[in-house]
Formats: C-alpha cells, structure tokens, sequence
C-alpha cells in the first residue's frame, strides 16, 4: 500500500518538475492585464495538453499547465461516508482559508476535491523545488490526517459509548 | 457528565445570593431553563423568610390524568423528601404546576442548608422521574398483546418523543434519533453502532440496538413519528435496571439519551474543527519555509522568542531575587557559629595527603 502511494507521489513530483517552466506573460486580449492563462484558457497556443494520473479509480490528479501558471487538481480518497464528510469538512475548511497558503485555489475544479494554481510571481517568491516539496506533502498530509480523523473520531465514540453503558452498572 | 447532573444552576445560585443577602429585599424571579422548564422565584416584602418557588414541567405523556398540576403520587413523593423546608402549596400558582415554600430557617448547619438547595434545584428531575418511573411501572403490568403491549409515546423535549412499550420480561424504550445535518447524522450513526457493539461487554448494561428502519414494535404508528434520518435506538431495560435507588437514574439516564447524543455530535465536530487548526498552522509554516528567505525569517522568530526567554533571565529584578535567595540559604547553613571550630576542624579531621602509589614520580 505504501509503495503504491510512493510511486503515485513521485510521478506526480516528476510531472510538476517538467511542468513548472512558467514566465510572465501579459494578456494578449486586455492592454496592461497580467492573467493566469489556464484559468481563462482563451489561446490554445498558451495552454499545454493536461495531464491526468490515476492512483486509482478514486484518486487521481489533474496538472493543468500554461505559459505563465499551472493549475493542480486533486481528487481524496473516501472509502465510506465518514471519510467523506471529513474530506468534504477539512478541504473547505482548508479553502476557504486560501489566503494562508497563497498559491490554493478558494474553489476547486468541478469533478475534484482541491486545487492549486501556481502564477510565474510565486515562482519567482519561492524556491520552485520546495513549492512541488510543498504540494506532495501537503497530499500525503491530507491522506493522513484523515485516516488520523476517522481513528479518533471512532475512538471518541467507543469511549463516550463505554462511559455511557457504565452508568448503568 | 454535562446532562446527568440534574440540578439547576440558575436556581442555586439565586437561593444561595438570598440566604447570603445581609438585608433581605423582595425578590420576584421568572426564568426558563432547557426549553421547556419553567421557574420562579418569590420573596415578599412582608414575608422575607419564606421563599416561594413555582415550577412547570413539561407533559411526559398525553395520557396524564392531570395536566395542569402533578398526580398525587409525585405531591406524596415530593412531600416525603422535601418536608424538612418546604411545603405544598394548593393550589400552584397561576401557569405552574408546584408550588412550594420554602423556609430554611430551621436548618441551621451550612451543610444542611447547601443540601436543602440542591435538593430544589433538583426539583424537575424528581418530577420526571416520578412521572417516568410510573409510566414504567403501568406498562409493566399491562397487558401483553401478541409479544408487546401498545407502545406508549412519551415527550421529554419539543419535537423529541420515545416510545415505551412492554415486552416479554423486559420493558422496550425506543428513540427516533432526527438531526438537522447530514455530518452530525453519520457521526451519531457510528456512535450507535459502537454504542451497539459494546453490549457484549457489558452484560449489566440494558441491551441496545440500532436500526436505520423503524422496528417492528412501531408498525401502526404515525407516519410523523417514524420519519427520521438517524434511525431507531432501542434499549431494553429489565427489572434490575430499575430496582431500587437504580430507578432514578435509569430514569434519568433514558430521559436525556437524545440530549446526551447531540452534546457528543457537538463535542465531536468541535474537536474535528481543532484538529484542521492545528494542521492548518502546520502546513503554513511549511508554505512559509518555501520562500526565498522564508527559513531565516523563521529562524530569526524562533532566536526573538529565545532572545526575549534569556532577556527575561537576566533581568535585575530575577538577578536580585535569586542573590537574596542564595543569601538566605548561606545564612541558613552558617546559623550557629563556633569560635575555634575551625581549628579544631583543622588539627583533629585533617586528611592527610597520601602520595600517588607509582603513577607519577617527584622530579628533584
């Protein structure tokens, strides 16, 4: 299971590396606008073809590249309804919070859980290989913080569970 | 244990402030506690040492003989544990089912006097308990229709009934569990099935059930009653769950299940919530170090938080108290001091020196 999850990170790590060549490139349609071409995706030419890899039916990740921004979609992995809700309650938590994080996007690309869009100005901020450091531990992260949830949240239960029945005794 | 610790605070407080008055004033109290408990608390100008204290309880059952006041068993009741201070008086007052008056001048130790306050701010759950208890004991010795009797509903809070009804050697309370969210429905759901799951281990314990459709017993009732979006919790309580001074809390214990179930839900999304917090903080430290110059601007935060801990050690005012303290302790050991134990030290407990065997020789 552990290996499936190193080579699914390390692909993933492999493609932002080739990926994250991005300059700045004002707006061919507005005078004096500086715009992340893969969110308006108005000239073909600008974007680059997406590049999709599936860890599995449930998780998979959208990279999404342009001229002078890159946008990075993720779909979380959620075996039943608990995993879902706290998937659901810990990335919008996480979104809405964006500003933290600058480079998350507040609202993730339909059909995913969370998405990040990096502009040539956070590349030119921070260190490009710590930024793609940044993005696959922030996966791994959020894969195990919410296996962590499910765990106490059980726990939780079977304790509040234990102390209930024991006042009957 | 936050919803089985009966007594109200609001009416402890208000009995304690008047017992501690140094000049007694008229008092004229209405509150409302948990929704549907309602109090108050009177003192009158011309009669400072009697406190007059009205209570209304919300209606258990439909089927109550009297709902406007309370059934002679639960006055009995009330009178036989309350009669050190407090009389009934008939009738209540107007929008209240029990009046009391209180007078606590006969107890004159502090201790009898804080028992006697706990005692009525008690008051609500001995009533429901009563009321509970006798609901128990008819379903006990009603009839049993084709392996149950008619499921009897009762009503603690607004919108929140439970059924009762009797089966073989056993009595079976039922609890439609609703909830206004679709999170909270799941984590209550997987509570109830540890809740489910732990009967083994405690064979004390009434056995307990969960089931997302409504269970057979409940066939024929109301379609309002059985919509629900977080299932049927069943318990089944038997006579040892109600014999003797277990009857109270097994009564009170059943009343606030719903209650006690919301509370964990809340507690549960609560420390979900400081969980994403603390990750929250975590991953921004690290987008933080990805920064040109983001890793010396943390290392120059944690060498401030440092600098400000050694600044705050070297204080004069630390300084000065730590050279008093070593003061204190020299003049402490140094107290008895002895003209001439210094030589005698010197001539009678001189070690001698001895000379190292072989290690180093003495160059002449």
């Amino acid at each position: 299971m552990a290996n499936t999850i190193r080579l699914y990170l390390t692909c993933i790590r492999n493609t932002l590396e080739a990926a994250m060549c991005l300059q700045n490139f004002p707006c061919q349609e507005v005078e004096r606008h500086n715009k992340p071409e893969v969110e308006l995706n108005t000239s073909p030419g600008l974007i680059m073809n997406p590049v999709l890899i599936c860890r599995n039916e449930a998780e998979k990740c959208l990279i999404e590249t342009s001229i002078n921004s890159i946008r990075i979609s993720m779909k979380v992995k959620q075996a039943d309804e608990l995993e879902n809700i706290l998937a659901k309650k810990f990335l919008r938590f996480l979104s809405m919070r964006a500003e933290a994080f600058q480079v998350l996007r507040r609202k993730p690309v339909q059909g995913y859980d969370i998405s990040f869009l990096i502009t040539n100005y956070h590349c030119e901020e921070m260190h490009k290989h710590k930024l793609i450091d940044f993005i696959v531990q922030f996966m791994e992260d959020i894969d195990k913080e919410i296996s962590e949830l499910k765990l106490s949240v059980n726990t939780r239960g079977r304790l509040v569970a234990t102390e209930f029945l024991k006042q009957f005794i | 244990m936050a919803y089985f610790n009966g007594g109200s605070r609001a009416v402890v407080d208000i009995l304690s402030k008047l017992r501690n008055v140094e000049k007694p004033v008229p008092v004229d109290h209405s509150f409302c506690e948990l929704g549907s408990i309602r109090y108050h608390i009177q003192v009158l100008e011309s009669d400072q040492e009697n406190i007059f204290f009205s209570i209304s309880t919300p209606r258990l059952s439909q089927d109550e003989p009297n709902p406007n006041g309370l059934a002679d068993f639960i006055l009995q009741d009330i009178k036989t544990k309350y009669l050190n201070f407090a009389d009934i008086i008939q009738p209540p007052k107007e929008g209240y089912k029990l009046t009391l008056k209180l007078n606590f001048s006969k107890l004159t130790r502090t201790k009898d006097h804080t028992k006697a306050i706990n005692m009525v701010s008690s008051l609500h759950v001995a009533i429901l308990n009563s009321q509970l208890k006798d609901t128990l004991k008819n379903v006990w010795m009603g009839d049993i229709i084709q392996g149950s009797t008619m499921p009897i509903k009762l009503v603690n809070h607004k919108q929140e009934p439970f059924f009762v009804l009797r089966a073989p050697k056993k009595i079976t309370v039922i609890f439609p569990m609703r909830f206004k969210d679709e999170s909270d429905v799941i984590l209550a759901t997987s509570f109830f099935q540890e809740l489910a799951d732990l009967g083994s281990k405690f064979p004390k314990a009434p056995h307990c059930e969960w089931s997302p459709i409504p269970p057979q017993e409940l066939r024929g009732e109301h379609f309002e009653n059985l919509c629900t979006n977080g299932g049927f919790v069943s318990f089944g309580i038997f006579k040892r769950h109600v014999k003797g001074k277990k009857a109270d809390k097994t009564a009170w214990i059943l009343l606030n299940f719903q209650q006690y179930v919301r509370y964990h839900v809340k507690c549960t999304k609560g420390f979900i919530q400081r969980r994403m917090r603390y990750r929250l903080e975590v991953l921004s430290e690290e987008i933080e170090q990805a920064r040109i110059g983001g890793e010396a601007k943390i290392r120059k935060q944690s060498t401030k938080q440092r600098k400000t801990w050694l600044r705050f050690s070297n204080s004069k005012k630390m300084k000065r108290g730590i050279k008093a303290f070593a003061d204190q302790i020299k003049r402490l050991r140094l107290r008895i001091k002895i003209r001439g134990l210094g030589r005698l030290h010197r001539y009678f407990f001189h070690v001698p020196k001895f000379p190292a065997l072989g290690w180093h020789a003495k160059l002449d």
